[in-house]
């Protein structure tokens, strides 16, 4: 993988994230415990600096008072001794006298509201406390004689406490490190995991190809929430795409096939024209006769532009269309099929259907499009009727729908072939015979425009009775002119 | 030669028989449907069908295995517009011998339709001998001797055919079926015309006589004294 990498970037957040934490709690730690180990070691202090207050005796024989330093207790820390500074202060006069103190004796240091300074005596921390106007608890009963108040300024190193607090902070640190390497570990096996199913994707997608364009989404993509919207878009955009290629493919391969014959008549016919010198009568009649399998070539093409341009609506519909009438269009259609009927003999008649096609019968439709449709209709059917047979067009409504037939009684259809009918170069076995002069497009045309118009068409035929086409259309939701449709008899 | 034609895009047949007419001097027949087509073989002598594969009534291919199942020798040349492997094989399995895709090349066509006839007549080889005569049917053109004969189509055409199943007696029913197509109408004594015109140009001046009369039973293109020499030896 280069560029980014999605798990790459997911371990980097989760490392650091994991160091955010373990930053916050050896902030947190090293803060609480020298908070609470500091607390405790003030207490510790106040009592020393009290006992060693306790221990200033009233002097009896005379003024002052009497210190006895081997009643101070033991400095805990023998390398470091606890220093102290004791001062008395006599009634009626002013200053403080120094009773006594350690030696050597502490430095002077400046304290803070609680009493309490902080300090280093040859770089070791210590920190002190000063004591104002306490008691000489050593009385005698019913003295009363002004008593001395006593000042004492007692300080211990604190660093025993500073190395507890560091020992813990590395304590922290050290498992923090340990945790930070484990949950790298499990994070890269965890994203690794939990992306298992984009991998498994994406290499589904790989193997997609022009040629190739099976899909289907592995089945971990499929149920994970995040990629199932992505596997469904893939997976119908593909089966949409393939269907739209297989049906260019297919009309391109049966194009090709349908363009063969009329070619091998063409190229026939020249070849045969030069196998040797010919009279100039000759070539004026091959040429006559070239030209002629060349228009009937270009109507092939043209019927197939038709189609392809008709089918390229077939999944999406067509654009939208203003209504249009649809009576409008079928007499339209009868009336340039009347020649051809009155050649052909057959009766060609345009029939008002049901009582309520008075309606507006107007569909959101190409125009020209709906004419095409039932001028191939109207096309088939006299050339599949008998010389003194009829064939009627006739539109009614029907619900939401516009329904129009197109019915003969012509020769039918048989019920095998029925389902073929609207194949592309479907040419009825019996009929395929040239006379009739179809190229089998003109139904795979009318499906694929009334398909693209969200229509329907269907047949009904029985052989030697007749068939009727009906193609149903959706109305217009408003629009559309009066239909002017009355019942019209044509004699031929 | 008679060709038999079974192809329902009339231009198209029309153009295959003229070129089969005029370049190789075939007699040819039309038919625009399988079961006119199946009609007319079996009504008629011919030396190969060129036969389309998509025909109305009666496809291509069942009618090559009709006629195969009915034990017909008949060459089958098929024409086709799939050209896929799958329809091929499966025309050439049904007993086609041959097959052209169209749009086709009318020279290719009419050179396999010479030797697929070539072929069911047991000669393979373009150029037909018989002791000094030679007949090329690629060129149509005929030497006794190294001297080239200037035929008339007709007695090129008589005097290939008789070539071609050289030392048989032909009959004149046979030759006049072979050379004919189905519009003409058939006179046996034009044959005995063609007969002698053929032994003024190529027998005349030649001390071995090739063109043989058997009284009431037909012609025969044989070298006697081959056959007389090489008594018992075959083909």
């Amino acid at each position: 993988m280069r560029g980014t990498s999605l798990v790459r970037r997911l371990i980097i957040a989760v490392i650091l994230s994991q160091l955010l934490m373990a930053a916050g709690l050896l902030a947190a730690g090293e803060w609480f415990t020298r908070r609470q180990l500091l607390t405790a070691f003030d207490t510790a202090l106040r009592g020393r600096a009290a006992t060693v207050a306790a221990s200033v005796r009233y002097n009896e024989s005379g003024p002052g008072v009497i210190f006895d330093p081997a009643l101070v207790p033991p400095s805990a820390d023998r390398r470091h001794p606890d220093r102290y500074e004791i001062w008395e202060r006599i009634p009626g006069r002013t200053g403080l006298i120094r009773v006594a103190s350690s030696t050597p004796a502490p430095p002077v240091a400046v304290t803070n509201a609680g009493g309490y300074a902080d300090f280093r005596i040859g770089g070791v921390p210590y920190r002190g406390l000063l004591l104002r106007d306490l008691p000489v608890l050593d009385t005698e009963e019913g003295l009363r004689a002004p008593l001395p108040q006593l000042t004492v300024y007692y300080a211990s190193p604190t660093l025993d406490l500073q190395q507890r607090v560091t020992a813990l902070a590395i304590a922290i640190a050290g498992s923090s490190l340990v945790l930070l390497l484990l949950a790298w570990a499990f994070a890269a096996w965890a994203i690794r995991r939990g992306l298992r199913p984009l991998r498994q994707l994406a290499s589904q997608a790989e193997q997609i190809s022009v040629h190739n364009w099976a899909f289907e989404a592995p089945d971990p993509a499929r149920t994970t929430a995040e990629l199932a919207p992505l596997a469904s878009a893939l997976e119908r955009m593909l089966a949409g795409l393939q269907a739209a290629f297989r049906r260019q493919h297919e009309f391109l391969a049966d194009a090709a096939h349908e363009l063969k014959t009329p070619v091998a008549i063409l190229k026939s016919s020249l070849q045969t024209l030069l196998q040797k010198p010919r009279q100039a009568q000759e070539y004026q009649e091959s040429a006559e006769a070239a030209l002629e399998d060349v228009e009937r070539l270009e109507a092939l093409l043209a019927r197939m532009l038709q189609l392809a341009r008709a089918e390229q609506y077939a999944d999406s519909g067509a654009p939208a269309e203003a209504p249009v009438p649809v009576p409008a269009t079928c007499e339209a259609a009868r009336g340039r099929l009347l020649p051809l009927a009155r050649a052909r003999a057959v009766t060609l008649r345009l029939e008002d259907g049901a009582a309520g096609a008075e309606g507006e019968l107007a569909v959101a439709a190409d125009g020209e499009e709906l004419e095409l449709v039932w001028t191939n209709l109207l096309e088939n059917a006299i050339r599949h009727t008998p010389a003194g047979g009829w064939v009627a067009i006739r539109c009614r409504r029907d619900g939401g729908d516009a329904v129009v037939e197109v019915q003969d009684n012509g020769s039918g259809i048989s019920a095998e072939e029925l389902p073929r009918l609207f194949e592309r170069f479907h040419r009825g076995d019996s009929s395929r015979s040239r006379e009739t002069g179809g190229f089998g497009l003109g139904l795979a045309i009318c499906k694929a425009i009334v398909e693209a118009y969200r229509g329907a068409i269907s047949v009904a035929s029985q052989p030697g009775q007749g068939t009727c086409v009906s193609v149903r259309l959706p109305l217009a939701a408003g629009g559309g002119r009066q239909p002017s449709v009355a019942e019209q008899r044509l004699e031929v | 030669m008679r060709v038999l034609v079974i192809e329902d895009e009339r231009r198209l047949a029309e153009n295959v028989a003229h070129g089969l007419r005029e370049n190789a001097g075939y007699a040819v027949d039309i038919a625009n449907d399988g079961e006119q087509g199946a009609f007319l073989a079996s009504t008629n002598e011919y030396d190969l069908a060129i036969v389309d594969l998509m025909l109305p009534k009666l496809s291509g291919q069942d009618l090559v295995r009709r006629w195969r199942s009915e034990g017909s020798r008949l060459p089958v040349l098929i024409l086709t517009a799939r050209d896929e492997k799958a329809t091929v094989v499966s025309l050439l399995n049904a007993g086609a011998d041959d097959y052209v895709a169209k749009p086709f090349d009318l020279g290719e066509l009419l050179a396999r339709a010479k030797a697929l006839i070539r072929r069911g007549k047991g000669r393979p080889a373009p150029s037909l001998r018989v002791a000094d005569l030679e007949i090329n049917t690629v060129e149509r053109t005929v030497r006794r001797g190294g001297r080239v004969a200037h035929l008339t189509p007709m007695e090129y055409r008589v005097l290939e055919y008789l070539a071609h199943r050289p030392r048989a007696v032909v009959s004149k029913e046979e030759l006049l079926e072979h050379l004919y197509d189905y519009n003409w109408e058939k006179f046996s004594n034009v044959i005995e015309v063609y007969i002698s015109g053929l032994r003024r140009k190529i027998d005349a001046g030649s001390e071995i006589k090739l063109i043989h009369t058997s009284r009431g039973q037909g012609y025969a293109l044989r070298d006697e004294s081959d056959a007389a020499a090489g008594s018992g030896g075959g083909g």
